[in-house]
Formats: C-alpha cells, structure tokens, sequence
C-alpha cells in the first residue's frame, strides 16, 4: 500500500454545486480511524418571522480558501490525531432544507473528531469571508455573524 | 502606490477600482483616503475591516507598507456557514 495515500489530508471546496454528504464524508474515511464527524449547515425557512425563500451566498474566495486552510491548521494543533478534515461550502443561490455548508474530520477515536467539527464550523463562522443574503418573499437582507470577530453585531 | 479595492458593492456603488495613495500610511489613513473617494462609505466605518494581500487589519494605527499592485478588500461583518 502506497503510503502517502494516508497522509492527512485538508480538503477545502467553494463553488456553486449542491453540496453532498456522501462525497464529503468519503474524502475523510481512513483505515486508521475509527471515529468520522459531520456538521451540516442548511437552509433555514424562517427569520424572526419573516418567510425566507432561500438563501444567496458570497465570498472572497482565495481569501476565503485560505482562512479555511488556517482553521485546518489550528485543528491539528489543537487535536494532533485528526487525520483528514474536509469543507466544502456552497456559493450562489442555496434554497430552503438544501446544505451550504458541510465539515467533515476523522480521527482515531470519536472525541477529538467530533470536538474538530465544533471548532471548524465555529470558527469559520468568526473569520472566513462569506457572506449569505437572505430572500425574503418581499426584500432581502445581508446577515452579520454574532460570532464575527470585529463587528459588534448585538449592539 | 497603486492598490486595488474591493468595496462593499451595494453601499459604494462600484465593486473594484484602482487607486493612488502613499506607500506608508496607517489603516486608519487609507480608509480615509477611501472614503474621500467614496463618501457613502463613511457610514460602515465601524462595521468594517479590511483584508490587506488577504490578511486581516483592523482601521486604526497599524502602519501598513504597501507595494504597486496591493489588493485592499473591504470586509463587511460576514455570515459564512
């Protein structure tokens, strides 16, 4: 067996293709590890009581992609076993139940996998520049992460 | 130097352009100098970093050293995931 096929391995995403699971959670399964978490983000039909019909997403993309790569890095100082992680969030138009965002890590054992996933969807929340508009059925609005690190979106 | 901006497109009006300033200047001086060109942006000054060669600077003192050909991005509070 070749063996850089199992060296870890960050797999980031960024376009504007349905997202799916089954291809995300393939690209982390590894021999070694006995543990694969999930986190899936999906669209949401409500706003304090407004009718959201979908959701359109933006972003900076190399700097996106390489806050991303940050956050993959922070992982696996902070959890040394993880071996593969993998982000693929969706751009463009994202209607309602549909994923725009799904991490995915491995690891040996089922704690640092799963504490990872946490870490990687919370993070990319604070730091990674994308931006979701939601459509309302008569207007829309550009949404602010209460976990964006330099805006005081509760104020 | 010559720098490109990205701008909060829908407040600005344009979505990049290409501007003058001095070589060394702090955060806070650019948004300035930004803002001179584009006055509508005044109103998110507090709302906004920037992404200088993609790394964050937050509008304030840090003395920034800009070269010909420097992306400057103007990054609204995001909403990713």
């Amino acid at each position: 067996m070749n063996e850089n096929e199992d060296e870890p391995k960050d797999f980031i995403k960024l376009n504007y293709e349905k997202l799916s699971t089954d291809e995300v959670s393939e690209l982390v399964i590894s021999p070694c590890c006995g543990a694969v978490s999930l986190f899936i983000g999906t669209t949401r039909n409500n706003f304090e009581g407004k009718k959201v019909i979908h959701l359109e997403y933006e972003a900076y993309s190399p700097m996106a992609e390489a806050e991303i790569k940050k956050i993959c890095r922070d992982v696996r100082q902070k959890w040394p076993s993880v071996k593969h992680i993998a982000v693929h969030h969706r751009l463009g138009l994202v209607p309602v139940t549909e994923a725009s965002v799904i991490v995915a890590v491995s690891s040996p054992h089922r704690v640092a996998s799963l504490e990872a996933v946490q870490y990687c969807i919370n993070t990319l929340k604070a730091t990674v520049p994308i931006w979701k508009k939601e459509i309302y059925e008569e207007a829309y609005s550009w949404k602010e992460n209460k976990e964006c690190f330099w805006a005081d979106v509760e104020k | 130097q010559i720098i490109n901006c990205l701008e909060s497109a829908e407040l600005a009006g344009v979505r990049s352009e290409i501007i003058s300033v001095p070589q060394q200047l702090t955060s806070l001086q650019l948004w300035e100098e930004i803002v001179k060109r584009h006055p509508t942006l005044a109103a998110i000054q507090d709302q906004v970093v920037f992404a200088i060669r993609q790394e964050y600077v937050i509008l304030g003192d840090q003395l920034l050293v800009l070269q010909s050909g420097d992306e400057v991005a103007i990054i609204p509070p995001i909403s990713g995931g």
